[in-house]
């Protein structure tokens, strides 16, 4: 029996590694058609690493990078937002979205005029949400371990200072969470989206009877709120609402 | 020899003015009614001209020449040291016009001193009946009352355009100049002229009232330039040449002794003006257009083309001309390699003219590298505003030979810029990623697990708490739970002494043994044996062991009390005998 077992798992270890080396072998083969410029091929075999189901935000970087050379700059912004997704303290994957979004017709990501929310945003994206796990975690683990260290010496000890400490802990403790979720729930969010056709008209009704409220090009940025039948209720980022066909944009998700 | 020609022409120029004549010709009104009469002055002034006759003025048609007056004037001035006399000579003809129309005063040729003058000619109209007198001619003043004059005719102000029409950014001069017959004892600029669709260079402005005898349209005034400037078009269509404005206090003549006159003010305007202004053609332009207009030349100079690594040279490239030298750049030079080019030294020198001047670029350039170089031939197209077209003009290209140096490494100058930013791009892929795929620790089963084992502290502290309570508040409860470390530290103590064959060896195992039983039965420490031994048979210990311990206690008192109990042979054994004793002790329950 338990030779059986210890076969089983020998053999499940096996596959794994050579997995494993197969994804690494086309990940090495994809950069080397980059280095040769055949952005094409590179493409391809990126994208066959990506269909094994393997979620990282430099495999949809490099996709991205992949994108923008046969300039394609929605599917590029498109796939520099799933990196971010994934690891919102990307920093290659952030310069690269900027350097995109030059490209595109629509201005976009208008500069934060407000100083406090701009610092917030920054600070918020250099945190990639394990990171906030962890020390979370941390934070927690210390809160444990003063409540224990109270109720232990809780007869014979000043206690001023350990409720001190805690008070702290627990503020911090409470912001993080909060954080945390603010993270978790970004994470989850399905309703961004990339508009890939070359231009996509707004109405302000699901048909194109209804008048015309504005024209977005490739590459941008959108929010759906609402869909019903093969037209979607969007918002844009400068606030603009409207109705557009949905096979023209794709969700930014994992 | 082009030298010496140019010089014998200044001296030679300079002998004629030591010996010039001036022959000028002048009338006191242009209009004038058939009932008055003409005043007609010749002028000749000179250094030496005081015995010429008075010349006979020819006949003139329509006109009756009435008769004439001579008068004379002198005047001296020091110029370095050396002193100049002029004579001035006025013949003054009375002539009555006999009918009504245009007419031309002719041209009058006088002959002096094997010279032939020329004056020019005079227009009059002459009306029906009568005008008002003229103020005289006199430059000093008029005996007249001024207020009875016609103000156009004596005190005007006339805008000089050098052009009519011009390019975008070819350069006018437009010259305001003040005629007057009257005695001026104040000018002032009244409010600013704003030169719209001009760039504007101010070439002259008069610092105090200065009046030149000069005749305009045939008429003597008195002549003042007001205000010269150099215009550079900005934009094309039709453009204002604004008006200048004046506001001048003329002084009157005192009527009587007692009089001493007044002065009346005027305002003045000049007409003004329109320039057509073209842009510059679209079609031809070329590459290398600077926005530079007008007539340029260029050149350039290199200080040296043989040369050791290390050294530096300099390359100068000059435009000079005539145009908008303050509105174009110059060529950049362009980069060669190994040749390393110091910020050059840009310099524009206007001359007073304001329209023409030079433009300099110059580089200091270091050899770096061995090798034969080539400076390039640098072009510079402008627009051509003679022939109004396009074109380039080019530099010549020069050889550089640079040597083997004594320096083979050439420090880097004063001259260090700051890295320019020269293009943008994505950044690279990533080579390196172990592509581990994303796992939210959020969503994990085992994150959550690390939560639930750290938060189980609180319940194992609390219950350790209890515990510890629990210790803290039974003293027999403690005593139990300590008496095993208190037999055992009684029985380090035992061991050492029996080694050592130490009398206090049974001291230490007694009271050892006994204080740990007295712990273990919850009997007050200090009890007699007999307490122990009694206590120990009500908890049913076996009779054996009961004995052992009484028989382990007496052998303990034989061996501390009483005299020759004490024997070092028997030490090893009763050490044996007491291990055993707490041995068996230890596997009963108490």
């Amino acid at each position: 029996m338990k030779k059986i077992m210890l076969l089983t798992l020998f053999w499940t270890i096996c596959i794994s590694i050579f997995a494993v080396s197969q994804t690494g072998l086309t990940f090495r083969e994809a950069i080397e058609s980059y280095n040769n410029k055949d952005y094409h091929n590179a493409l391809t075999k990126f994208s066959m690493i990506e269909n094994e189901g393997i979620i990282n935000a430099d495999l949809y970087y490099n996709i991205g990078n992949c994108y923008f050379r046969i300039n394609e700059v929605g599917r590029a912004i498109l796939y520099f937002k799933k990196a971010l997704k994934v690891r919102s303290d990307h920093k290659a994957a952030r310069r690269n979205l900027e350097y995109a979004f030059t490209f595109t017709k629509d201005k976009q990501e208008s500069e934060n005029e407000n100083v406090i929310r701009s610092f917030w945003l920054k600070a918020f994206d250099s945190i990639s949400i394990n990171l906030l796990a962890i020390i979370t975690l941390l934070i927690f683990i210390i809160i444990i371990m003063l409540i224990c260290l109270m109720i232990i010496h809780y007869r014979n000890r000043e206690k001023t200072v350990p409720i001190f400490l805690t008070t702290i802990f627990i503020f911090l403790f409470t912001a993080f969470l909060i954080i945390s979720i603010l993270k978790w729930q970004e994470f989850h969010k399905t309703d961004e989206a990339v508009l890939l056709s070359t231009s996509a008209i707004g109405y302000s009704g699901p048909s194109e009877d209804f008048t015309r409220v504005f024209t977005i090009h490739e590459g941008m940025v959108l929010t759906i709120e609402r869909i019903e039948g093969d037209w979607s209720l969007i918002k844009l980022e400068n606030g603009l609402g409207g109705w557009i066909i949905s096979d023209t944009y794709i969700k930014i998700e994992l | 020899m082009k030298k010496i020609f140019f010089i014998s022409l200044i001296i030679v120029s300079q002998l004629l003015l030591a010996q010039t004549i001036e022959v000028d010709s002048y009338v006191d009104k242009n209009k004038i009614g058939i009932s008055d009469l003409l005043k007609f002055t010749l002028e000749i002034s000179g250094e030496d001209v005081g015995n010429i006759s008075t010349p006979g003025l020819p006949e003139i048609k329509n006109f009756e020449n009435l008769g004439s007056s001579t008068s004379s004037s002198s005047s001296y001035s020091f110029v370095n040291g050396k002193m100049n006399s002029k004579v001035t000579k006025s013949y003054k003809y009375t002539l009555r016009p006999l009918n009504t129309g245009n007419y031309l005063i002719p041209p009058i040729t006088i002959k002096l001193k094997q010279q032939t003058f020329t004056t020019d000619p005079v227009h009059i109209t002459v009306i029906k009946g009568s005008t008002h007198p003229a103020p005289p001619t006199s430059p000093n003043f008029s005996r007249q009352s001024n207020a009875s004059v016609d103000l156009s005719d004596n005190l005007f102000m006339i805008t000089d355009i050098s052009k009519t029409s011009a390019y975008e950014g070819e350069p006018l001069i437009v010259e305001y100049k003040l005629y007057s017959r009257y005695d001026i004892a104040n000018l002032a600029f009244a409010g600013d002229t704003n030169f719209e669709g001009f760039w504007k260079e101010d070439i002259f402005l008069p610092e105090s009232i200065s009046f030149k005898r000069e005749t305009y349209k045939g008429v003597m005034y008195n002549k003042m330039l007001m205000r010269s400037v150099a215009l550079f078009p900005t934009k094309s269509g039709n453009i204002k040449i604004p008006s200048l404005e004046l506001n001048v206090d003329v002084r009157t003549q005192s009527q009587s002794f007692f009089d001493f006159g007044t002065t009346k003010k005027y305002n003045i305007k000049s007409e003004p003006k329109t320039v057509i202004i073209h842009s510059i053609p679209q079609n031809n332009r070329p590459a290398t257009f600077s926005n530079a207009v007008g007539n340029f030349n260029i050149s350039s100079k290199i200080s040296q083309t043989q040369m050791k690594v290390g050294d530096s040279f300099t390359y100068t490239i000059i435009i000079n001309g005539t145009g908008n030298l303050k509105q174009f750049d110059l060529p950049t030079v362009k980069a060669v390699n190994n040749l390393r080019f110091l910020d050059p030294e840009i310099s524009t020198s206007i001359n007073n003219n304001k329209i023409s001047g030079k433009k300099t670029i110059k580089y200091l350039i270091i050899a770096q590298e061995k090798g034969n170089y080539t400076l390039p031939s640098e072009s510079f197209s402008y627009f051509d505003t003679s022939s109004n077209t396009y074109k380039t003009l080019k530099t010549k290209p020069y050889n550089l030979n640079v040597g083997e140096g004594d320096l083979t490494y050439v420090a880097s100058s004063g001259a260090q810029s700051i890295v320019n930013k020269e293009g943008s791009d994505i950044g690279f892929i990533i080579t390196d990623s172990l592509l581990v795929s994303k796992k939210v620790y959020f969503n994990t089963f085992r994150y959550w697990f690390i939560w639930v084992i750290v938060l189980l502290f609180i319940p194992i502290s609390v219950l350790y708490s209890k515990e510890r309570s629990k210790l803290a508040g039974n003293i027999d409860y403690t005593r139990q739970k300590k008496a095993n470390r208190i037999l055992k530290k009684y029985m380090k103590e035992a061991s050492k002494f029996a080694s050592n064959d130490d009398q206090r060896f049974y001291a230490a195992a007694q009271l050892g043994l006994s204080s740990y039983l007295a712990d273990k039965l919850k009997e007050p420490r200090g009890s007699s044996s007999d307490d122990i031994l009694t206590e120990l048979a009500s908890k049913k210990f076996p009779v054996e062991l009961i004995e052992q311990i009484k028989k382990l206690f007496e052998t303990c008192d034989q061996a501390r009390f009483m005299p020759g109990g004490f024997s070092q042979e028997k030490i090893e054994l009763d050490f044996q005998h007491v291990k055993e004793t707490i041995n068996d002790i230890m596997k009963c329950k108490f």
